[in-house]
Formats: structure tokens, C-alpha cells, sequence
């Protein structure tokens, strides 16, 4: 037998420890190697149930309806209803957001009074009793000076039962309603009603149309009713026989652009109308359509009516070759269900409402408005009441409002949800006016850049606090009425703003003035009586008689509150409307702000993916939601062509200064293929300097840089894409947070007019002049 | 100086990382069956009485995990039975359960199937995919498990690792991207 020396015995061991130790590593942990079976059966561990509750979703203007999943009292999760005939149960990433609304940190949760200079923050917490108080004697002591008429009230755009009640108020008072939106959509509308004889936005029937000329309408995007077009577009690719064509004409490929068959670059930024009318210029001269359609379109006068825009005189001015135009003409005209849709792309410039005129009066050309797969034009609300809208004001009634502001002829401004400090170009000088106002009153649930001077706040419940309803515009091409109510008790001291001013009109001493059409307690009375109507018509979706049983007016109203809402697909229709003429002497050549050689690029403004026109900033989910081209979140980036980046040594993450004729910002380069040379692009959204802790002093807001003499001017809405920019380097440079490397670096040099994405039988890209 | 001493150094070093993947391996990939804390045996519950392996298992059908049950659930049948009352060993083991139940202890069992933390694996999608119209459950389980019905100790049968989930994934035309199983 071998003899272990103590010393030998020694070495072994520690070398058999040490292995043990390096080695002990290399299993898994004790916890990963046992399964522990739970004592009791997990099903019966649930300590609560879920309650989901139908409602309307707010987060942006298309009111999708929602079903909200509830655990004691807590809402958790926001989905789309699945019965709600606009979203059919799809629900988009702002939607979901909702709930981080709700729960939000900075969410002003009492009213505040102002405590310090105005600016300062300083604030102090009031009661209801007192604020509301104060609200009604100010505006009392004014009716009685007869300075009604110098109280405003600034609401984002309202709907429905709110709206109502907002014009009622003022109305009674004295007082004027504005509306803002950042980006609004007034040439949309202007020009939606000026082609179908509508004041509701048609439904663009997307899911049934076959061919589908899109002018710079992001449609898959945040634009008008972002998650009834995604779902729509599922339907026109694969839904029915024939899969859709799309084709985009745009400077900037967005995602809508970059889902189309045919990406057609439109070098000259503006000149959308112009194509439209070259387009039926094509279809009118070929016959291509019918008599009777030619003879309306036309104004009886033939291809002699569109004169000037024939294909070659086109070409010079859009820069899309006249065989192109040709082509898609006769592709258009041809088509079982042809469509055309104009949007922020074509709106945002000074010929706006000539572009999109010409864009939507392309569908009477081709006969498709009321019929399937063309233009579907939208009947009014179930009721007036319901029907009811605040539309935004363009951006001429903003700056005369500014100027009256200056002018010390407004007394009381009122402000909900509305941020035109944000909003507006800073060289509106909405700010330096806000100083001559004497009281500033806030009904926002944030401090966004106009409440953070206001000097009293009554925050506004969220709407998942709240009651209310909703007709989604556009709609459905049915009358459709989606009910909100509240999914959970207000968590703070907040108020919903339709209450707040129904208690305000019965608060002493104002009321004797403010009762008529305002004698409903709360917004939950206003909607029990007015959709008694509905109740008694006995028709919809939820009926008073249901198989010979007659159900009492509370049960109706509690099964249509979990439906989320009331539809009927076979009541009311829009009224036809006869068939409009082009009118081809409104052409006017967009205008842009900034010379040519000293401003060397166009600006183009679009809104971002997650927090749209910024009014979303203050979600985390939002700013985190990438933008789907170039993945990139929680930032402001410059788009720049790689010609143009080569040129200038620009590299991606190089920040630059943007100049433009009235102003300045920094932002970061992204060297994009899909931007034409000439024209840069930067997301509107940041730029905050309030809104909470998540949206501000993060990336550039790029209306500073736009000049807002730059307007539509038959509607006065701000030409947001018609100033011109000049970029110098800075020298810094930023990691710009992205998801993705980069898009791949175009291969070939940017000269290719038309970029055939696919050529419908899996061929490859082919392109070319 | 000699080298004998850095030689001796060397042989023990690779000795000790022998063992070491012999041990890694040993937990890794474990063909040999385990010894439970409670003796369990699959061959009186799934064998004898012929049990649906879902009665137990019951959320292999429904999401990734396939489930171990809950103490109260032996307890459905255990508060009444007892065993045979002829083998004080069977007695024993079932009273571990019983007291677990009573001291509200959950029971600790030894993992037998473990796959790498890069693998998501989703029981119900395999269910759904190896079923056939009228086949037993136990019969689409053992593609994987083997004859569990029969093992008094359960072990693993397959290797279970990517060249045999990859393998298996091409005779049945699944797919084998990356992202089927590597999240």
C-alpha cells in the first residue's frame, strides 16, 4: 500500500478543493434543479376577478373603442373591443399607453392656484368649493362689465356630449371657443367637404378598394384613424379576391410609403394637385371613363377643361416623368374599385386645398364616391348632440387671437388640453401674449408648456375616470356611437371637465345667466337622457325589443354601456351627394418661406410614430414606441439623403444646427436613403420643456423652425412643410438610441424617380426613369 | 531544476476538469432517473390506473410550462386513500405527502427535464403539433418522455439537446428558425 505523507494527504486535498470550488460554477443553482409543487391548486390562489369594461379610447381623435381589464378596482390592461365596428378589437401603441396616463407620476392631481411669478411653478393646492368659486366670480365680475365677449376657452378638439356642452357654456356666457392641434387637420377636412359635400371626414373605404393612389397620405401612421386603416390595409392586401395595389407619392418614404407596390419620389414638394389634375387629364383625354362621369368632372368642357396639365407640362412641374403619370393613369381608371387619398403630406403646404381637392375629386372622376371600395361618405350622430364637434382652428384665428391677446382685449383665457405654447411657431409669439392676459385658467391633467402659466388649474380627470361618448370621425359610414364611462374611481381630486363646467354653471352668483341647455347634474345624466332617443327608436345593435321582450330603459342602457357603445348598420346613410367638378383654376404653386440658395434643403414635418404631434410625450410606452423606418425612440433625428450627407460630411449621429428664415435647433443626423435629395425630414413630438418627467428636454420640437406667414390661404391652416432649412455642422456628435443598425446604405446613387418595390410576382427591384 | 513538478501540476489540473465535465454533464443531461423526495411512482398512478397525464399535468395543453401539480391536488385523491394497507413503506411515503399538506410545506422535487436558459420551450404548441385524432395522451407525451406509464423513477429518454430538437423539428416539416425556439 502506497504511504500518505501528511504533506501529500495536504496537496491532494486542496487541489481536489480547489477543482471543487472552480467547478461548483458550472452546475446550475440549486433552485434550478428543484421543482417546488405549490400547496394549493393555483387557480384557486386568485384572490380577485377581472371585470373588463367596454369604453372609448382617447388617446388620439379616432375613438377607437376599448375594453379595459379591471383587478380590484385597478385598471391593468387596455385592449380594443372587439364588437366596435371601427377597430374591430385591433388597438394601436398609444391606445395601450392609456393606462400609464392614468397612473402617471406628474398627473396634477387637485386644483392648484398659483403661489409664485407666473412661470415659476410655484402652486399651491386648493380645494374644488374655493377654485370653482373663484372661476365664477372672475367671469361673473366680467358679464357684469359686459367683457363677455373677452373670455376664451381653448379646448382641444371636443366631440359629442363635451362639445355640447363647451358651446352651450360659452354660448350663455358670451365667450368665444378656440380649438388647437398641433399639426391639425383643417385642409383635410376643408377639402374633404368642399369634394363630398360633407362636414364629417368621409371613411376612405380602404379595405374593399383594389388600386389606391396615395398623395403623402400616412395613412398606417398616426393620421385621422391610424388602427382602422392599419386593419383595413390587412383587409385590402389579403382579404378579398384581388390583392390591392398601393401607390405613394411622397419626398419622405414614410411606412405607408414603404408598404406600397410603387414608391413614387415626387421631387417637388406641393406640386400633389398638379398630378391629380394630370392624372385625369390622362383618364379624360383616353376615355378612360364614362361620359357621364368626364361630363361632371369636367364641367362639360372635356380634356379642354384640364388644359395645362397635360402629362409632359406635368412633368416639368412635379418632376414625375409624363410615361409614369400615363401608366398610373390608365392603371387607376381600369381598376375595379379605384381610390384616391390625399393627406399631411399634400395638405401642408400653401396650395393645400387645391391639392387635396384635386386629389379627392379624382374619385368622382372615376364614379367611386358611395360606392364600395371608394369614398364612403359618414351620416351625422345617432343625435345632434351626439354629432356634435370642436374642430380645430387654423393657425390665422390662432395669430388673431395672439393679437388680441396682445392686445389686452382677452381677460380670461381657458385652456383644456389645448398647447398652443407648444404648438404653435414661436414666432406667432403666443407666449410674449400670454404676459398681457390677466388670468389664465387651466383645465388640463398635465403640465404642459400653456398650464405651467396658468394661474388657476382644475385638472381634468383621465378618461378612464371619466364619462363620455365618442362618433368616431371618420367613421364607419354607419351611425356609430361609442360610450365612455369610468373603469375605475377617480384615483385624485380631479374633476372631468364636461362636470367641471356643469357645476360651474350652477355656482353662484353666475347661474341665473348659464342654465339654458345646461340643467343635466353630470355628463353621466347628459348621456342617460340623451340616448333615450336611441332607447325608444328601437333599432341597432342593442334594441328595446329583443325577440317580443320588451327590456326596461336601464337594462338598455347597461347592456349598451358593456357593449361600449350603440351602432346600426342599417339605419341612417350619408345623403349622395352629386358628383363635383375639378377646378383647375385654383392651381397655385406652392410658396416656401426661405431662399433657395442660402436655404438649400425643403423641411418636411411628419409626426412620430408613438408620440404623434407630441401630445403623447409623456408616455414612457409611447417614447419607447420606434419609429417603424428608422427605429429610433425617445429622440428628435434629421433625415438626410446620402448624396446630400456626402456632400456635406455628414455622418449619421453627427448633430447639426438647422437654420431656417425664423429659426434655429439642433438636432442629430440619420443619413436616410428614402428622403429625396433636397429635402430633409424631422419629427414632430419632442422638444418639450414641461408635460412631466418623460417628455421634457428631449430632442428639438421642428416648429420653431417653421415661418408661419406660410399659410393655406383659403383655409388659413398653417403650410407646416413650406420653409426651407440650411444645415451646418456642429461638430458633436450623439448616439442616436436605436433599435436596429441602420437602414442599408442605398446601392445605387439616388436618381431613380420611381422605385418598383415589387412587380406582384416576386420579381426583384427594378427601376428607372 | 526538473519539469517533473509542473507536469504533476498539469496531469492533476486536467484531471480535475475531467471530473468536472463528467460532473457538469452528470446535471446537465440527466439519463440517470433521480431519487425523489416523495417516491412517487408513475407506474400504480399513470400505469395502473391509467390517469391522463393532463389530469396532473394540467397546463401541458394550455402554455409553456407543462406543470407540476399542487400538493392539494394529490390531496383530491389522498385524503381518502391511503394506500393498500399492506405495505408500510407505501404508508410512508404517502403520509409525506399528507403532512406536507397539513404543515403547509410545498414539496421540493428534483428536476429531471431542464433545458439551457436560451430555450424557450412551449409544451402546449408540441401537444398540439404531435396529436393525432383519438390518440391517447401518454402515447403523444412519450414522443419525448418515453413510457412514462412504466417508470417507478422518471428519467430523462432523449438527449434533448439542439441536435435533437432540430432533428425532430425537420421529420415533422417544423420550422427551425432561429427565433422558433431561441428568443
Amino acid at each position: 500500500m502506497m504511504e500518505l505523507t501528511r504533506r501529500d494527504f495536504l496537496k491532494v486535498g486542496s487541489v481536489t478543493a480547489a477543482g471543487a470550488v472552480a467547478f461548483t460554477g458550472c452546475a446550475p443553482a440549486a433552485r434550478e434543479s428543484i421543482i417546488q409543487s405549490p400547496l394549493l391548486m393555483p387557480e384557486d390562489t386568485l384572490n380577485s376577478f377581472e371585470n373588463w369594461y367596454g369604453s372609448v379610447c382617447k388617446q388620439c381623435g379616432a375613438g377607437c373603442g376599448i375594453v379595459v381589464r379591471v383587478i380590484e378596482g385597478r385598471a391593468k390592461k387596455i385592449e380594443g373591443n372587439p364588437d366596435h365596428p371601427l377597430n374591430a378589437g385591433k388597438i394601436c401603441a398609444r391606445g395601450v399607453s392609456g393606462v400609464q396616463a392614468l397612473y402617471h407620476p406628474d398627473r396634477l392631481r387637485s386644483p392648484l392656484r398659483r403661489s409664485g411669478p407666473r412661470g415659476s411653478g410655484r402652486y399651491t393646492s386648493v380645494s374644488w368649493e374655493e377654485a370653482l368659486g373663484e372661476v365664477a366670480a372672475r367671469l361673473d365680475a366680467l358679464k357684469k362689465e359686459n367683457q363677455a365677449q373677452s373670455v376664451v376657452m381653448a379646448v382641444a378638439p371636443l366631440r359629442g356630449v363635451a362639445a355640447t356642452i363647451t358651446k352651450r357654456f360659452m354660448t350663455n356666457y358670451g365667450g368665444t371657443v378656440y380649438s388647437f392641434e398641433t399639426l391639425d387637420n383643417t385642409v383635410v377636412r376643408r377639402s374633404a367637404e368642399a369634394a363630398f359635400g360633407d362636414p364629417l371626414l368621409p371613411k376612405f373605404d380602404l379595405e374593399n378598394a383594389t388600386y389606391v393612389l396615395s398623395f403623402g397620405a400616412n395613412f398606417l401612421e398616426p393620421w385621422l384613424s391610424q388602427v382602422s386603416y392599419n386593419r383595413a390595409y390587412g383587409e385590402f392586401r389579403q382579404g378579398g379576391a384581388e390583392r390591392g395595389t398601393l401607390i405613394q407619392f411622397e419626398q419622405r418614404m414614410s411606412t405607408t410609403g414603404a408598404s406600397a407596390d410603387e414608391w413614387v419620389h415626387l421631387p417637388n414638394p406641393g406640386t400633389d394637385g398638379v398630378l391629380a389634375l394630370s392624372i385625369a387629364y390622362v383618364i379624360v383625354s383616353k376615355n378612360l371613363t364614362s361620359a357621364a362621369n368626364i361630363r361632371n368632372a369636367t364641367g362639360g368642357a372635356g380634356a379642354a377643361a384640364l388644359r395645362g396639365f397635360e402629362p409632359a407640362e406635368a412633368e416639368k412641374k412635379t418632376g414625375v416623368p409624363a410615361a409614369r403619370i400615363e401608366a398610373l393613369a390608365e392603371a387607376f381608371a381600369k381598376a375595379k374599385a379605384p381610390l384616391a387619398i390625399g393627406g399631411m403630406g399634400a395638405a401642408g403646404h400653401t396650395n393645400g386645398l387645391f391639392n387635396l381637392s384635386a386629389i379627392f375629386t379624382l374619385n368622382h372622376l372615376v364614379g367611386n364616391v358611395g360606392r364600395r371600395g371608394g369614398v364612403l361618405l359618414n351620416p351625422s350622430g345617432p343625435t345632434r348632440e351626439f354629432g356634435d364637434q370642436i374642430a380645430a382652428d387654423p393657425v390665422r384665428a390662432w395669430r388673431a387671437l395672439t393679437d388680441r391677446m396682445q392686445n389686452k382685449q382677452i381677460n380670461i383665457l381657458m385652456l383644456h388640453d389645448a398647447n398652443p405654447l407648444y404648438g404653435l411657431p414661436p414666432t406667432v409669439k403666443f407666449g410674449p401674449a400670454l404676459k398681457n392676459v390677466p388670468m389664465i385658467i387651466s383645465f388640463s391633467s398635465f403640465m404642459d408648456e400653456t398650464t405651467a402659466m396658468a394661474d388657476l388649474i382644475l385638472p381634468d380627470s383621465s378618461y378612464l375616470e371619466s364619462w363620455g361618448d365618442y362618433v368616431p370621425d371618420p367613421g364607419v359610414a354607419y351611425e356609430t356611437l361609442g360610450l365612455q364611462q369610468p373603469v375605475v374611481n377617480p384615483l385624485y381630486s380631479t374633476r372631468t371637465f364636461s362636470d367641471a363646467l356643469l357645476t360651474l354653471a350652477k355656482t353662484a352668483p353666475m347661474a341665473e345667466d348659464m342654465k339654458s341647455g345646461l340643467a343635466w347634474e353630470t355628463t353621466r345624466d347628459a348621456l342617460k337622457a340623451l340616448t333615450t332617443p336611441l332607447y325608444e327608436a328601437n333599432r341597432g345593435s342593442i334594441r328595446k325589443t329583443e325577440g317580443g321582450k320588451t327590456i326596461s330603459q336601464e337594462l338598455w342602457w347597461n347592456k349598451v354601456l358593456a357593449a361600449g357603445g350603440w351602432w346600426d348598420e342599417r339605419g341612417v346613410k350619408a345623403t349622395p351627394i352629386a358628383p363635383k367638378a375639378f377646378a383647375p383654376r385654383d392651381a397655385a404653386d406652392p410658396k416656401f418661406s426661405g431662399d433657395e440658395k442660402q436655404y438649400m434643403f425643403h423641411l418636411n414635418i411628419f409626426p412620430s410614430a408613438g408620440v404623434g404631434d407630441g401630445s403623447m410625450a409623456h408616455l414612457p410606452w409611447t417614447q419607447f414606441t420606434p419609429d417603424p423606418m428608422t427605429t429610433i425612440a425617445w429622440q428628435t433625428w434629421i433625415e438626410v439623403n446620402p448624396k446630400d450627407a456626402e456632400k456635406m460630411g455628414l455622418r449619421t449621429n453627427d448633430i447639426v444646427r438647422v437654420d431656417s428664415p425664423v429659426g434655429s435647433l439642433e438636432t442629430t443626423v440619420y443619413v436616410y436613403p428614402g428622403i429625396a435629395p433636397g429635402t430633409v425630414a424631422i419629427p414632430a413630438g419632442q422638444g418639450h420643456t414641461h408635460m412631466g418627467r418623460y417628455a421634457e428636454k428631449r430632442g428639438a420640437n421642428p416648429l420653431t423652425l417653421v415661418d408661419p406667414e406660410m399659410i393655406d390661404a383659403s383655409t388659413g391652416a398653417l403650410a407646416f412643410n413650406a420653409t426651407r432649412v440650411r444645415l451646418t455642422k456642429t461638430g458633436k456628435r450623439y448616439s442616436l438610441p436605436r433599435i436596429e443598425g441602420g437602414a442599408v446604405e442605398a446601392r445605387e446613387p439616388f436618381d431613380y424617380t420611381v422605385i418598383q418595390v415589387t412587380d406582384g410576382k416576386g420579381g426583384g427591384a427594378t427601376g428607372g426613369h | 531544476m526538473s519539469r517533473r513538478p509542473s507536469i504533476i501540476v498539469g496531469v492533476l489540473v486536467l484531471v480535475v476538469l475531467m471530473a468536472g465535465m463528467v460532473g457538469a454533464q452528470a446535471v446537465y443531461s440527466q439519463y440517470a432517473a433521480p431519487e425523489q423526495p416523495v417516491k412517487f411512482t408513475h407506474v400504480t398512478h399513470a400505469g395502473v390506473l391509467q390517469m391522463d397525464c393532463t389530469f396532473c399535468h394540467r397546463n401541458v395543453d394550455k402554455g409553456a410550462s407543462a406543470m407540476v401539480p399542487a400538493v392539494e391536488q394529490c390531496m383530491f385523491c389522498h385524503k381518502a386513500v391511503t394506500g393498500d394497507g399492506t405495505d408500510p413503506a407505501k404508508l410512508a411515503e404517502i403520509a409525506k405527502v399528507r403532512d406536507a399538506f397539513d404543515s403547509g410545506n410545498p414539496i421540493d422535487w428534483i428536476r429531471v427535464h431542464r433545458l439551457p436558459d436560451t430555450v424557450r420551450f412551449v409544451h402546449s404548441a408540441h401537444i398540439k403539433a404531435l396529436s393525432k385524432p383519438g390518440m391517447p395522451t401518454a402515447q403523444v407525451c412519450s414522443t419525448c418522455h418515453g413510457d412514462v406509464p412504466s417508470m417507478g423513477k422518471v428519467g430523462q429518454v432523449r438527449s434533448l439537446k439542439m441536435g435533437d430538437c432540430v432533428a425532430c423539428h425537420r421529420q415533422n416539416s417544423a420550422p427551425t428558425d432561429c427565433t422558433t425556439c431561441h428568443k
